[in-house]
C-alpha cells in the first residue's frame, strides 16, 4: 500500500466514524427532545409540589432534600415551577416555530409559483419587515399587545415569518421549472396537486431543518419577551420570567436564577444541537456519503 | 491539526474563564467598594454622587422648578429649594424660611420671614419676592391653588399675609409641600429648569436623568461639608445596587428590599424610616361583583398583610389598617378593620350565596365566578409582590385573582369596565394633614376615586373638616372618616412603605425621613 492510498484509506475511515458519529447523536438528541416535551406533557404529575402553592415560610430557601432546586420568594418549590414551566416554554415555541414556518412556507410558495405582482409585493412586505432590528420589533409589538404569552407569540410571529418565505420562494423557483414538474402538468395535475404534491415534498428538507435550528433560538426569544415582563404573567411558571422575577436575588439567592437558567440552557443545547445534526445528517454529500457506503 | 485545534480549545476554555472572572468580580467587592468610590477629595473637593430612583421622568419629577407638576419634590430633596415650613419627625409644621405665624381670622394669616437668607441668584429673600413666587405657584401649579385656597397675598418687608378665599386649616401644612419652595421670580426659570433657591445647593445642569451641583457658599444654615453633589437616576434596581457595591455612587434612594441584606454590614449606613405612603386597593363600584358587600369584605379579609410585610418586603415596612400610619395621632391605633382570617372570608361567602359547585377552586353565584381582576403597575416594585401574594392566599377563599400590572395603568383605571380592584400607592399625608387624602381618594367628586365610590356621611365630614382649625377635633374627624371608609369596605390598605436610604460608611448626614422630601442638607459630608 503506497502513502496516498493509506491516506485515502484514513479519510475514507474518518468519513465513516463521522456518519456513524451523526446518526448516534441524532438518535440521542432526538431521544432527549423527546424526554423533554414527555416531561412538558406530564408536568403535573411529575411535580413534587403544587408549583403555585406559596409558603412565605419557606421563603428563599436554599436547595435541600426536601426541595432540590430550592424555593423562590414566595416559598414555592422551584423544581416543581421549572417542571411545570416547561409546558409554556417548550409548547409555546413550538406553537410558534409552526406558526412562522407555516406563514411564511404559504408566503414562499405562493410567491415562488404565481411571481408577477403578488411576488414583488408580497417581498417588499417581508423586506420591511427583515429591515427592522428583530427583537426591538417584537418588543414594540407586544407593548401595544400587552403581556402574555399569546402576545408574545404573535409578536414573534410578525417579524419571524419572512426567513421562511425568503426560502421557500427560493427553492420553489427551483423547482417551478423541473422537468418533472411537466410530467406532472401533462398527466392532469391541478395547480394544488402540482403544489402539495410535488413542490411541497420537495423543499421540506431545508425548511425543517430550518425549523429545527430555529426552536432554539425561538425559546431564548420567548424567554426574552417573558424577562422583559411581556411574555408570561403572574403567576404562570416560564422560565423567562422566573429568571426575570429572581433576578435581585442573584446575589443572596442565587438558586433562584440558576434554576431556571439551567432549564432555558440545557432545552435550548438540545434542539440547537438536533437542528445542527439533522442538518449535517439530511447534508446531501453525507447522504451520498452514506448510500456509497451501503453499496460497499 | 491536532495541535492548532488544541489551541483553538483552549483559547475558547481561556475566554470562559475569563467570563467567569468578570462576571463574579462584578458581583462580589462590597468590602472594599468605598476604595473606588467617586466621593474623592482630588484637589481638595469632595464630590458624592447620589443614585436614586426617585428623580426622573416616570416620577414626574423632572427639573426643579417647584411650580411644575412634582418638581418641588427634586427642589427640596436636593438641597435646591427649601419652604416656609418643614415636617419634624412627628409630621408637624414647623418654620424653616419662616419664623412664625398668626392667624388674623379664619381666612388671614400672617406669616413671619427669616431674616439673612439670600437666593443663589444674590437677591434677599423678602416679603415681596416670597408673594412673587407663591403668586406664580398659585397662577400655574395644578394641585396648590386648590389645597391652599389663596385669594390674595400682601407683602410686607419681612413678612407676608396671606388671605384665602375660605377658611384653610391645613394652610399651614400646604406651605411645607415641596411646591412651596421658595424661589426667585425675578431669576425666573430656565430653559433647563433649573431655579435660583434659598438651599444648601445650587445647581449647574438640570437634565432628564441627571443634576449635577455646587455647594452655596452664602448658605444661611451655615456652610455645606461637600462640594460637589451629582444626582443620578436609575431606574433599574439592580442596576442601582452594582452602582453601589462598585462604588459608582456614594448613597442610594429606591433600592429594593431584596438586596438589603447584601448592606447589612460595617462598609455601608443604612438610614430608614416609616412614611405615610401606603399600597391600598380601592374597590371599582361600578363593577357588579364589587358592588356585593361581602366579596369586598372577604377580600379585606383574604390579604395576609402581616406575612407580605415580613417575608416579601424583608420586614421593611408596617402592615396596615388604615390609611395613615400609628406614628400619626389619627393612625392607625385609632381605627379597626378585618384581620387575616380565610375561615371567617370562607363562612361569609357561602352565606352570601358563593360557592363552588363544580369543585374546581372558584367560587360561583348565579352562573358568575367570583373572578377579580386586580389592576397594579410595577414602577412600584413591592404593588407586584402584594398582587402575587393575594393571588394565592386569595385562592384559597376561593377567589380567582387575575393580576394585570402594566405600566399602563393610568389608562386602564379610567375605563371602569375593565378592572376590579386598583390597587396602587399614595402618600396619604405628605404634608401631615389628614384633609388631603380623602379630598383626593375618597369623596364622590375626588380626582383619584377611581372606584367611584361615596358616601354622603364621609363628604359631609369632610366638609366639617376643612372649617375646622382645632387640631383634636382634625384629629377626632380624621379617624371617623377613615373608620367609615373601612367599614365600607370601598378601600382596604396593606402596608406602610419603609423608606430608606443606603449609603456608604463615609457618608454622614443622609437622614430618612417621614415625609420623604429631605434628602440631601447642610449637614450632608463624606
Amino acid at each position: 500500500m503506497t502513502q496516498t492510498d493509506a491516506i485515502a484509506d484514513v479519510t475514507v475511515r474518518v468519513q465513516v466514524v463521522r456518519r456513524e458519529h451523526t446518526g448516534l447523536m441524532l438518535v440521542a438528541l432526538v431521544t432527549l427532545a423527546a424526554l423533554i416535551i414527555l416531561v412538558a406533557l406530564c408536568a403535573p404529575v411529575l411535580c413534587p409540589y403544587d408549583p403555585y402553592a406559596q409558603d412565605l415560610s419557606s421563603a428563599l430557601q436554599p436547595p435541600s432534600a426536601q426541595h432540590l432546586a430550592g424555593t423562590d420568594r414566595y416559598g414555592r418549590d422551584l423544581l416543581s415551577r421549572i417542571i411545570i414551566g416547561a409546558q409554556p416554554s417548550v409548547f409555546f415555541t413550538l406553537l410558534l416555530v409552526a406558526l412562522i414556518a407555516i406563514t411564511g412556507v404559504t408566503v414562499g410558495v405562493l410567491c415562488g409559483w404565481k411571481g408577477g405582482r403578488l411576488d414583488v409585493v408580497l417581498m417588499r412586505v417581508s423586506d420591511l419587515f427583515l429591515a427592522f432590528p428583530g427583537l426591538v420589533f417584537a418588543l414594540a409589538i407586544a407593548g401595544v399587545l400587552g403581556g402574555g404569552m399569546t402576545n408574545a407569540v404573535l409578536a414573534l410571529a410578525a417579524i419571524s415569518w419572512p426567513k421562511y418565505a425568503r426560502i421557500a420562494r427560493g427553492l420553489t423557483l427551483g423547482q417551478k421549472n423541473e422537468p418533472y414538474l411537466d410530467a406532472a402538468r401533462l398527466a392532469g395535475c391541478t395547480t394544488a396537486q402540482l403544489l402539495f404534491r410535488h413542490i411541497l415534498p420537495n423543499i421540506a428538507g431545508p425548511i425543517l431543518v430550518t425549523a429545527m435550528l430555529d426552536i432554539g433560538t425561538m425559546m431564548m426569544e420567548l424567554a426574552g419577551l417573558s424577562f422583559l415582563g411581556l411574555g408570561a404573567q403572574p403567576p404562570m411558571a416560564e422560565w423567562g420570567s422566573m429568571m426575570s422575577d429572581s433576578r435581585s436575588f442573584l446575589q443572596t439567592a442565587p438558586w433562584t436564577v440558576i434554576a431556571p437558567g439551567i432549564a432555558i440552557f440545557v432545552v435550548v443545547m438540545v434542539f440547537n444541537l438536533l437542528g445542527d445534526t439533522i442538518r449535517d445528517y439530511m447534508d446531501p454529500k453525507r447522504r451520498a456519503g452514506r448510500r456509497n457506503a451501503r453499496s460497499e | 491539526m491536532r495541535q492548532l485545534k488544541w489551541k483553538r480549545n483552549g483559547f475558547a476554555i481561556l475566554a470562559v474563564m475569563l467570563a467567569m472572572a468578570v462576571t463574579l468580580w462584578g458581583c462580589g467587592g462590597s468590602q472594599g467598594s468605598t476604595e473606588s468610590t467617586q466621593a474623592s477629595e482630588g484637589a481638595g473637593e469632595k464630590t458624592f454622587v447620589y443614585g436614586t430612583t426617585g428623580y426622573g421622568v416616570q416620577m414626574d419629577d423632572v427639573g426643579l422648578n417647584p411650580h411644575s407638576a412634582y418638581s418641588g419634590w427634586s427642589a427640596v430633596r436636593y438641597g435646591v429649594g427649601e419652604t416656609l415650613f418643614r415636617f419634624n419627625d412627628a409630621m408637624e409644621a414647623e418654620p424653616w424660611l419662616a419664623t412664625g405665624y398668626e392667624y388674623l381670622d379664619d381666612t388671614h394669616v400672617r406669616i413671619e420671614l427669616r431674616e439673612g437668607v439670600r437666593f443663589s441668584s444674590g437677591r434677599t429673600m423678602d416679603g415681596e419676592a416670597v408673594k412673587e413666587c407663591l403668586d406664580d405657584l398659585i397662577a400655574t401649579h395644578d394641585r396648590a391653588p386648590l389645597d391652599m385656597k389663596i385669594a390674595k397675598i400682601e407683602a410686607e418687608p419681612n413678612a407676608i399675609v396671606i388671605e384665602t378665599s375660605e377658611p384653610c386649616p391645613a394652610l399651614i401644612n400646604y406651605l411645607g409641600d415641596p411646591y412651596g419652595a421658595i424661589i426667585d421670580m425675578q431669576a425666573g426659570v430656565t430653559d433647563d429648569r433649573n431655579v435660583s433657591g434659598t438651599g444648601p445647593y445650587v445647581a449647574d445642569t438640570v437634565s432628564d436623568t441627571e443634576i449635577t451641583l455646587h455647594k452655596n457658599e452664602d448658605y444661611w444654615g451655615g456652610e455645606p461639608k461637600v462640594d460637589k453633589v451629582v444626582v443620578r437616576e436609575f431606574t433599574d434596581t439592580d442596576a442601582l445596587q452594582s452602582a453601589l457595591q462598585s462604588g459608582e455612587v456614594n448613597a442610594t434612594y429606591g433600592l429594593a428590599y431584596s438586596s438589603y441584606a447584601l448592606f447589612e454590614n460595617d462598609a455601608y449606613n443604612i438610614a430608614d424610616c416609616f412614611t405615610s405612603r401606603v399600597f391600598f386597593g380601592q374597590s371599582n363600584y361600578a363593577s357588579p361583583i364589587m358592588q356585593d358587600e361581602s366579596v369586598r369584605t372577604a377580600l379585606a379579609m383574604g390579604i395576609d398583610k402581616a406575612s407580605f410585610v415580613e417575608t416579601l418586603l424583608n420586614g421593611r415596612g408596617m402592615p396596615a389598617k388604615g390609611p395613615f400610619p400609628s406614628t400619626m395621632r389619627f393612625g392607625d391605633d385609632t381605627v379597626t378593620t378585618e384581620s387575616y382570617d380565610p375561615d371567617a372570608a370562607k363562612k361569609l361567602l357561602e352565606k352570601a350565596g358563593w360557592t363552588d359547585a363544580d369543585g374546581d377552586g372558584i367560587r360561583e353565584k348565579d352562573g358568575q365566578k367570583l373572578t377579580i381582576r386586580w389592576l397594579t403597575y410595577p414602577g412600584r416594585l413591592e404593588l407586584p409582590l402584594l398582587a402575587e401574594a393575594a393571588q394565592a392566599t386569595l385562592k384559597d377563599i376561593g377567589f380567582d385573582v387575575q393580576v394585570n400590572s402594566t405600566a399602563n395603568h393610568t389608562e386602564i383605571r379610567k375605563d371602569t369596565d375593565a378592572w376590579d380592584v386598583y390597587v396602587s400607592a399614595l402618600t396619604t399625608a405628605p404634608t401631615g394633614d389628614p384633609e388631603y387624602f380623602f379630598g383626593a381618594t375618597c369623596l364622590s367628586a375626588s380626582p383619584k376615586n377611581f372606584g367611584n365610590y361615596s358616601s354622603d356621611e364621609l363628604d359631609e365630614m369632610q366638609k366639617k373638616l376643612h372649617t375646622t382649625f382645632d387640631a383634636d377635633e382634625r384629629a377626632e374627624l380624621a379617624m371617623k372618616m377613615s373608620q367609615r371608609i373601612l367599614d365600607d369596605h370601598g378601600y382596604f390598605f396593606a402596608s406602610f412603605l419603609q423608606m430608606g436610604i443606603v449609603s456608604q460608611a463615609n457618608v454622614k448626614g443622609m437622614v430618612a425621613h417621614p415625609c420623604d422630601y429631605y434628602e440631601i442638607t447642610v449637614d450632608l459630608d463624606v
